[in-house]
C-alpha cells in the first residue's frame, strides 16, 4: 500500500487532538488539567479491540510504543502518556496491516460484505455500511455525521487514487485506526458538564472486561440505561456473568502485581537451566489462574490469596516446584498442610521475577511486595552505593544471602531502606532465583525467620499469614483497584471514597468481585471526567494539511 | 482436592515432619517438596554396553560387511572404489553383486532410486504388514523365495546382509572378537568358567560374552567409551525409568519394590541439553514394558532380583526393544540426587538382532558394522536359555550402564491423564 492516501486519511489528526485535548499537545507537564480525561488503549485493549471487531485471525503485528507504570500502575500511566512521533509511526504501520487484512481475498467478504455494483457505481453505499458497522465500535460511540461522511470521502477519493475499491477502503480504515479517537478513550463532557453514558460504557468494559464495548453496552448507552444507577448496576452485573470478566480480572492482577514484567524474563542458564521463557509465561499464567479460580471461580477472600495451598499447574513447573504432575493441560494442584508452599508470596513466577538472573534478592524480592503489595514508596538506591559485597555470591565466610546482607547493612545509609525491605525478603529466601525450595545456601542452612509490622515469623508461610491478616494489604489492594479502575491518582475527597471502599471490602468478606462491583458502578456514574496530566508530547509528526 | 495416589497420613506429614531416615535422602536434592517420602524414581539418559578394553585386543578392529567385500575385489577394482571417497559407489556395486534388494512400500524415497513394491491384491497398500505379509510382497516383486525383511521404520522392504545374515556368511570374515581378560559386567550363573571375565575391581565369574562378541566393533565400543556415553542421550523420545518404593533408610533398606517402566515421554531436556530433574514421566501403557522385582539397599547401592524386562529402543530409524531375561539392576545413589547403574542380564539373540538389522545395510556398512559378523558371533557365544527343542542357547549374558536423572513417575499415561494430579514418586 503506497503512503500517501493515508497520509491524507491521517491528515490533520494532530490538530483534531489539539482541538480535543487543549492541553495534550506541546510539552504540557504541569499544565493545567482539561476538563476532559484521555487515556491510551494499552497494548492488551488495541489487540482485544481488533479481535473483537474483526476477529482473532486478524494479526496485529508491530510495535507498540511502551506503556508508562505510575506509582506502581501502568493503568494509571495511561492517563498520562501520549504519543510520540516514532510511536505514531509505528500505530499507523499496525494500522495498515490490519486494514489491508480486512479487505484482502481472505476476509473482505466476511468482514466487508458489500462491493461496488450497478446499484453502487462508486461504492459510497458500501463504504458508509462498512463504517456504519465498524466506527462505533472501534469509536465506542456512534460516527457523528461529519466523520462518517469524511471516512466515506476518503475512502473514494483513495480508490480513485489507487485504482480500486478495497485499496481505498482499506487506506481509510487504517486512517481510523490510527485516530485518537480509536487509540485513546477520550471522555469530553455532555451538555450538561456530566459524563456522557458512551464514555460510561466504555469505562466499565475497560475496567471489568479489559475490552471495549459490546454492542448490547453500546445499545444500552444509546437508550439511556446508563444514566441511572439501576441501569449502570444492570449492566455491571452482566459484564461480570459473562466468562469475559475473567480477562478483566486477570488484566487488573497482571498490571497490580507487574506480572507484563513477566514477559522475557530471562534468567542465567547456567545457573538455572531448568528455566527459560516459556517457563516464564507458565509461570505468569499460573499465578493468574490461581487468582482468578479463588477471587473469581470461588468468589473467595482476597486475604487467603496469600494463604492458599491451591496452585494452578501444569506438568512443565513440576520440576520448578518438585512435585510430580500428571496430564498436558492447566490444573488445580493442592500443596498438603505443613509443605513450604502456600499463597502468593511462595509463587515462583514472583520469586522469580523479583531476583537477579543468577541469584536471589530479598532486597528486590522486599521492594516489590512492599510497592504492589502494601502501596509503600520504596525509594531508589543512591548512584554511588557499592554492592561489592552483597554480589559475592562465592564469599567463603558470608556462606547465605542473609550473611552478605548483614555486612552491606553495617552501612547506616543503606541500612535505612534496607530494614524496610530485606526482612520481608529474607522471609523468602527459602526459595531461589527461580523459584525452587532449598534448604540450605553453600551448604549453611537458611535462616528465614523476621518480622513483619512488629510480628515475628519464621518462614514464608507464617509470613503469608501475617500478610493474610494484615489491614495496610487489604487496603492496599482496594486502593490500587480503584486507581486502576479511574486510571489516576486519587485527589480531594478520592481518599474519602476508598476509604468507603475499603470498609466495605472488610464489612463483605474481603471479596474482590463485590469490590471490583462497587468501584464499577461508582465509577460509571462519576458525575463528572477528570483528567490526569499529559507528560509525554503528543503529534503525529506531520503537518495538518 | 484430594493428591491422588498420596496416602492422608503422608500427607500430612509433609516435608518437615518426615522420618529423620529419609532427611539424607532429601538433602540430596535440597529438600524437594513433593512425592512420596518413600518412594524415589529415574529416568535413565544415557545408556551404553560395557566391557573391557585390554591393552592388545582389538588389533585389528572388526571392519564393515563392506570392506570385506571390497577386499574380495581384484586389486585393479579395489583401486577404482578408494575408501571412503567412493563408499556410496561400492555400496551400490555390492548390492549388486550380492542380489542385495531394496523397495519402497509406499511414496517416494528423496533420492528416487528405490521402486514402489507391488502388492498381492488381498493386502491393501498402507497396510502395516507382518513378517509373512512381508514374505508374500517380497516373493511378488522378485526377491530370492523366502527372504526379504521390512526396514528403515518399516518403510522399506529389503534383502540384505543385514537382513538374511545367514545368506552372506563370507561377509563375517571382517568380525573380530573381544579376546581380553577383563572385562565390566555380572556373575549371572554362580559358575566359573573359561568364558568369564574378570572383572575391573578383580571380581570372578563375569559373564558378558556380548562384549566379547561385539566388542571389538567401533561402533559399540565408541559408545561405551566414557566422554561418548556421558555426552549422548540414548533412547531420549521414549526412556526408561526405575521407580524404588517402601524404602524406609535410603542408605540401608532389606527389601524396597522396584519398578521398572517405559516412559510415555521423551526425556525433558533444559537449555544445556541436560536432562531436567524432578520432570515427571507416565508409564507407557504398554504392560510388556514395566516390570516389577524385589531389591536392597547396601551402603546406598540397590540390587535386585532377576526379573525379565524389556526396555525401549527408540533411536532415529530404531525402534527394538531390548529383552533381557533375569536381568538384575545394580543402582548406586548418588550425594547430588542422581543415580548411575546398570542392567545385567540375558539379552536375548532375536532382539539384540533386531537393533543390528535395523540399521540396514547402509547403517551398517557407515558404522563399521558386519551384520553377518555379529549374528555368527552371539549365535555362537550365547550362554543363556537353551531353547530344549534345538538345544541352542537363545540368549547372551550382557551388561548395560546407565546415568540417570531424579524424577516423578505418574502412573500409566492414558490413566494418569484423566486424573490430573498424582501421588508419583520422589
Amino acid at each position: 500500500m503506497k503512503r500517501r492516501p493515508l497520509s491524507m486519511a491521517v491528515a490533520g489528526i494532530a490538530a483534531a487532538l489539539a482541538a480535543l485535548l487543549p492541553a495534550a499537545t506541546g510539552h504540557s507537564e504541569g499544565a493545567a488539567a482539561p476538563d476532559g480525561s484521555v487515556r491510551r488503549l494499552t497494548e492488551a485493549q488495541y489487540r482485544r479491540t481488533i479481535a473483537d471487531v474483526f476477529g482473532s485471525d486478524i494479526r496485529v503485528v508491530g510495535r507498540f510504543e511502551p506503556d508508562l507504570r505510575v506509582d506502581g500502575l501502568l493503568a494509571v500511566g495511561t492517563s498520562a502518556i501520549s504519543v510520540t512521533p516514532g510511536g505514531f509511526d509505528q500505530y499507523e504501520e499496525i494500522a495498515r496491516g490490519i486494514a489491508t487484512q480486512v479487505t484482502d481475498a481472505d476476509h473482505r467478504e466476511r468482514l466487508v460484505g458489500c462491493a461496488p455494483g450497478p446499484q453502487d457505481a462508486d461504492g459510497r453505499t458500501c463504504a458508509g455500511r462498512f463504517f456504519d458497522r465498524v466506527g462505533p465500535l472501534l469509536f465506542r460511540r456512534p460516527l457523528s455525521p461529519a466523520e462518517r461522511t469524511g471516512y466515506v470521502d476518503v475512502t473514494l477519493t483513495a480508490a480513485r487514487t489507487l485504482g480500486g475499491f478495497d485499496a481505498g477502503l482499506a487506506a481509510s480504515l487504517a486512517g481510523m485506526l490510527s485516530s485518537p479517537h480509536y487509540l485513546f478513550r477520550m471522555e469530553a463532557p455532555g451538555a450538561d458538564g456530566r459524563l456522557d453514558a458512551y464514555a460510561r460504557a466504555s469505562r466499565l468494559s475497560f475496567f471489568l472486561w479489559n475490552a471495549p464495548p459490546d454492542q448490547a453496552l453500546l445499545d444500552a448507552a444509546r437508550g439511556g440505561a446508563l444514566s441511572s444507577d439501576a441501569g449502570i448496576a444492570a449492566q455491571v452485573d452482566r459484564l461480570m456473568a459473562s466468562p469475559r470478566f475473567v480477562d478483566g480480572m486477570r488484566a487488573f492482577f497482571t498490571d497490580f502485581l507487574l506480572l507484563d514484567d513477566m514477559d522475557g524474563l530471562a534468567k542465567d542458564s547456567l545457573i538455572y537451566p531448568q528455566f527459560n521463557s516459556s517457563i516464564g509465561e507458565m509461570l505468569k499464567e499460573q499465578t493468574l489462574r490461581t487468582l482468578t479460580d479463588l477471587l473469581v471461580t470461588h468468589r473467595g477472600d482476597y486475604r487467603n490469596v496469600f494463604t492458599t495451598r491451591r496452585m494452578a499447574m501444569r506438568r512443565e513447573l513440576g520440576p520448578i516446584y518438585t512435585i510430580p504432575l500428571a496430564g498436558t493441560d492447566w490444573t488445580m494442584y493442592e500443596f498438603p498442610d505443613g509443605d513450604p508452599r502456600g499463597g502468593l508470596l511462595t509463587h515462583a513466577g514472583l520469586l522469580a521475577l523479583h531476583s537477579h538472573p543468577g541469584r536471589t534478592s530479598p532486597t528486590l524480592r522486599g521492594k516489590a511486595v512492599r510497592e504492589a503489595l502494601m502501596c509503600q514508596k520504596i525509594p531508589a538506591p543512591p548512584a554511588n552505593v557499592s554492592f561489592a559485597v552483597v554480589q559475592d555470591v562465592n564469599n567463603p565466610t558470608l556462606k547465605t544471602t542473609r550473611a552478605r546482607l548483614q555486612a552491606h547493612l553495617d552501612d547506616d545509609e543503606c541500612a535505612s531502606c534496607h530494614r524496610k525491605t530485606d526482612p520481608i525478603g529474607l522471609g523468602l529466601e527459602n526459595f531461589d532465583g527461580v523459584g525452587r525450595f532449598r534448604l540450605t545456601e553453600h551448604g549453611e542452612r537458611i535462616d528465614a525467620s523476621g518480622t513483619f509490622d512488629g510480628l515475628a515469623f519464621s518462614d514464608a508461610n507464617t509470613l503469608g499469614r501475617l500478610f493474610h491478616d494484615s489491614s495496610k494489604v487489604a487496603s492496599c489492594v482496594v486502593r490500587s483497584t480503584w486507581r486502576y479502575a479511574y486510571g489516576r491518582n486519587p485527589v480531594g475527597d478520592d481518599e474519602q471514597a476508598i476509604e468507603a471502599f475499603d470498609a466495605g471490602f472488610a464489612r463483605n468478606g474481603y471479596r474482590m468481585v463485590d469490590l471490583m462491583r462497587a468501584i464499577a458502578i461508582a465509577n460509571a456514574a462519576d458525575p463528572k471526567p477528570r483528567a490526569a496530566r499529559r507528560t509525554v508530547a503528543l503529534t503525529s509528526g506531520r503537518s495538518p494539511s | 482436592m484430594r493428591v491422588a495416589g498420596r496416602s492422608a497420613a503422608l500427607r500430612r506429614l509433609g516435608v518437615m515432619a518426615l522420618p529423620l531416615a529419609i532427611l539424607p535422602l532429601l538433602a540430596a536434592a535440597d529438600a524437594p517438596t513433593g512425592g512420596n517420602p518413600g518412594t524415589r524414581a529415574f529416568v535413565i539418559t544415557n545408556i551404553f554396553f560395557v566391557g573391557g578394553a585390554d591393552a592388545g585386543t582389538c588389533s585389528p578392529m572388526s571392519v564393515s560387511a563392506l570392506e570385506t567385500f571390497r577386499e574380495s575385489l581384484s586389486p585393479e577394482e579395489q583401486a577404482r572404489y578408494p575408501q571412503p571417497q567412493k563408499r556410496n559407489e561400492l555400496s551400490r556395486l555390492m548390492d549388486e553383486r550380492l542380489g542385495f534388494r531394496r523397495m519402497l512400500l509406499s511414496g517416494t524415497d528423496a533420492g528416487g532410486r528405490l521402486r514402489i513394491a507391488q502388492f498381492p491384491p488381498d493386502i491393501p497398500r498402507g497396510t502395516q504388514l507382518t513378517p509373512d505379509q512381508a514374505l508374500r510382497v517380497a516373493a511378488l516383486n522378485g526377491f530370492p523365495k523366502g527372504r526379504g525383511r521390512l526396514a528403515f521404520s518399516n518403510r522399506t522392504i529389503a534383502y540384505s546382509a543385514c537382513s538374511n545374515p545367514e545368506d552372506f556368511p563370507q561377509l563375517a570374515r571382517g568380525h573380530r572378537l573381544y579376546e581380553g581378560r577383563t572385562a565390566e559386567g555380572m556373575d549371572l550363573d554362580g559358575k566359573r568358567d573359561r568364558s568369564d571375565f574378570v572383572g575391573p575391581a578383580g571380581q570372578t565369574g563375569i559373564d558378558n560374552q556380548l562384549w566379547r562378541a561385539i566388542g571389538c566393533t567401533k561402533a559399540f565400543r565408541d559408545a561405551s567409551a566414557s566422554a561418548e556415553r556421558e555426552r549422548t542421550f540414548l533412547s531420549a523420545r521414549a526412556p526408561t525409568l526405575i521407580r524404588i518404593e517402601g524404602i524406609d533408610d535410603p542408605r540401608n533398606d532389606p527389601d524396597v519394590t522396584v519398578t521398572i517402566s517405559a516412559a510415555a515421554d521423551p526425556i525433558v531436556q533444559d537449555g544445556r541439553n541436560q536432562a531436567v530433574e524432578w520432570a515427571s514421566y507416565a508409564d507407557d501403557a504398554d504392560r510388556r514394558l514395566t516390570a516389577t522385582t524385589h531389591g536392597r539397599i547396601v551402603d546406598g547401592v540397590l540390587t535386585t532380583d532377576p526379573v525379565d524386562v524389556r526396555l525401549n529402543y527408540k533411536e532415529q530409524i530404531l525402534d527394538s526393544p531390548r529383552d533381557l531375561r533375569a536381568a538384575r539392576l545394580r543402582l548406586e545413589l548418588k550425594p547430588d540426587g542422581k543415580a548411575e547403574g546398570g542392567f545385567y542380564g540375558y539379552y536375548t539373540l532375536d532382539s539384540f538382532y533386531l537393533s543390528i538389522e535395523q540399521m540396514t545395510q547402509d547403517g551398517a556398512n557407515a558404522s563399521g558394522v558386519s551384520c553377518p559378523g555379529v549374528r555368527q558371533a552371539i549365535d555362537r557365544l550365547a550362554d543363556g536359555y537353551r531353547d530344549s527343542r534345538t538345544g541352542k542357547y537363545t540368549a547372551i549374558s550382557s551388561a548395560l550402564r546407565f546415568y540417570a536423572t531424579p524424577a516423578f513417575t505418574t502412573g500409566v499415561a492414558a490413566r494418569a491423564d484423566a486424573a490430573g494430579q498424582a501421588g508419583g514418586g520422589r
